[in-house]
């Protein structure tokens, strides 16, 4: 039989597939994916809810604080959730016969990519659906609700490119540890619990560089009072960009490595 | 450089690993010239270099030295060509078990490129070839061990490949099981495709393979065809039983007819080159000595005896 050359999008489709198919066959490594975010969003509005009550405090609903937070969790552990299956087939061996096939090798990274975003937008979808009953408002409508979307899937990118780097890198379990422990350091070392204006210190001074921080302003722009622009947009649009292409590149770079060891 | 002509061709092939003095020479300058339509069989114990081997050729590793061609390309510059036109079924036959049989297929077809119209079809067709086709639609992870094998050669057949790699593809298998692999494997051959097998399996390899290499510590000892290898081995074996304590004086009797050959623990071999006329002055000698004898065997020569022969050892297990 003749063999085509694989088309990327053919095999990124059939990969991502995969993926989706495995989601519904367990379930139960699927839904805390989904929980914890709605859990992370009404708990920290309910339990921070004072927080509101600083001077400055750039809404006065918690909850439209911290549901962008959970959405940009959850989006991460949409993309190194990819790392962990990716460590799962590595493991079992069922990635060297992927890896055995003439699908382009940007179809490894995209398939995958494709799964983290579908997953990441269903988990946005419900969290917004479930914070909406426990009182989040858009503060500039739809337009503001799909930046909280791009951030969310700029998340899930950087976040597959990083979980699958550090799979290829180890190979095995250690892995997992290493791309929780670093999302949640990026994740933390910003505004995510607190504006900026009332940081003080060293984690002021790290929350100033860590472009991170960008995308949860972007994620966070429709849900507060002050006005979207160009100027507070460009910043988290451009970390997107930079730190999604950085994170796949070195997936790349990575998967190639694989051939080594 | 690797003939091009040739289905598969390695020149020097070299693999180590580590650095310094943990250096692990697992494959250490490997020639192989494989003839279209053959089954070549790679023979060799556990960690001898026969997976390392075969990760190289089919561009899962890269080597360290030396160069291969692999259907007529070269493994490192044109890998995705080998990918093409190469199928491998590698050992454990690792399948994703959340997913159905026909699902892993179809997906199999999507990443070698067919055509979309015709993925049902050749799932449908391959699962019948290895008797799945009632169980297609059921996840991988109810599949018994001999099931799994079966779809990951269905697997390693969508594209019709002309080069086919089987790592140890029966290992584990029940003695059935293992049987309808073989016939499998001589269809696939009859039509035409070129098969390197590796195997622990003395019997399997004498049973299909037309040539054979033995490797050990990553290094060739022996290459040709079964018939030829066991003949140049000469004399067949007496393997003789005795108590451990008489072992030693056993052994220098035993010398006086003929070479001395390795053996499984708790047994005595040697070469008798005159056959089985033979066997009584062995015995009459050995109790002359006051040695008893617990039991004896006499061996034509087989590929275990030219696996000992080469290596100095005895494959565990070994069948003929």
């Amino acid at each position: 039989m003749n063999v085509a050359t694989t088309g990327v999008r053919a095999a990124s489709v059939g990969l991502a597939k995969r993926s989706v198919v495995n989601i519904t066959r367990l379930p139960s490594a699927f839904l805390p994916s989904i929980a914890m975010p709605v859990f992370q969003a009404v708990s920290f509005a309910g339990t921070f809810f004072a927080i509101t009550r600083i001077p400055g405090f750039p809404t006065s609903r918690s909850i439209n604080w911290f549901l962008p937070l959970a959405v940009m969790m959850g989006s991460g552990f949409a993309g190194i959730g990819i790392g962990f299956t990716t460590i799962r087939d590595l493991e079992s061996g069922f990635y060297d016969r992927i890896r055995l096939s003439p699908a382009p090798r940007a179809s490894l990274l995209a398939g995958p990519l494709l799964a983290a975003l579908v997953r990441a937008v269903l988990m946005t979808t419900i969290v917004l659906i479930i914070g909406a009953l426990f009182g989040a408002r858009p503060t500039h409508g739809i337009g503001g609700v799909l930046l909280l979307y791009v951030a969310g899937l700029g998340v899930a990118t950087l976040g597959t490119g990083w979980g699958l780097a550090i799979a290829y890198r180890f190979r095995d379990m250690r892995g997992a540890a290493v791309m929780q422990l670093t999302l949640f350091l990026v994740l933390f070392l910003s505004e995510a619990q607190t504006p900026l204006s009332i940081m003080d210190g060293w984690l002021e001074g790290v929350t100033r560089i860590n472009p991170f921080n960008n995308i949860i302003r972007l994620g966070r722009l429709g849900f507060v009072d002050a006005p979207i622009t160009w100027d507070n947009t460009w910043g988290g649009l451009v970390a997107v960009l930079v730190l999604g292409a950085l994170t796949l590149l070195f997936a790349h770079r990575s998967l190639d490595r694989l051939a080594d060891v | 450089m690797a003939d091009e002509s040739l289905p598969i061709a390695a020149e020097g092939l070299k693999r180590y690993f580590g650095s310094g003095d943990d250096i692990v020479k697992a494959v250490d300058g490997v020639d192989l010239r494989i003839q279209p339509g053959e089954i070549f069989g790679f023979l060799g114990p556990n960690g001898a270099g026969k997976s390392t081997t075969v990760r190289m050729l089919t561009t899962l590793l890269r080597p360290t030295g030396g160069h291969a061609r692999v259907a007529g390309y070269d493994v490192v510059s044109e890998a995705a060509d080998v990918r093409r036109n190469i199928g491998v079924a590698l050992q454990d036959a690792a399948i994703d078990p959340l997913m159905t049989g026909r699902e892993l297929l179809r997906l199999q077809a999507v990443l070698y490129g067919l055509p979309k119209a015709k993925h049902g079809e050749r799932a449908a067709e391959l699962l019948d070839r290895v008797g799945l086709t009632a169980a297609a639609d059921r996840r991988v992870g109810t599949y018994s061990g001999g099931m799994r094998r079966r779809l990951d050669l269905a697997l390693s057949l969508i594209h019709e490949p002309s080069v086919l790699f089987l790592d140890e593809p029966t290992t584990g298998l029940d003695p059935m099981s293992r049987i309808a692999l073989w016939e499998e494997i001589k269809r696939l051959n009859h039509d035409g495709t070129t098969v390197l097998l590796t195997t622990q399996y003395l019997e399997e390899a004498d049973q299909l393979a037309e040539r054979i290499a033995i490797i050990d510590n990553g290094v060739i000892v022996r290459k040709g065809r079964p018939a030829e290898l066991k003949a140049e081995v000469g004399s067949p074996t007496l393997f003789i039983g005795v108590e451990p304590d008489v072992a030693d004086r056993a052994s220098e009797i035993l010398a006086e007819f003929g070479e001395l050959r390795p053996t499984a623990e708790g047994t005595l071999g040697v070469g008798l080159p005159g056959g089985s006329a033979q066997i009584s002055a062995v015995v009459r000698r050995l109790d002359e000595a006051g040695i008893g004898v617990r039991d004896l065997e006499l061996h034509e020569p087989s590929l275990d005896d030219v696996f000992a022969e080469a290596t100095g050892y005895r494959l565990e297990g070994a069948e003929s």
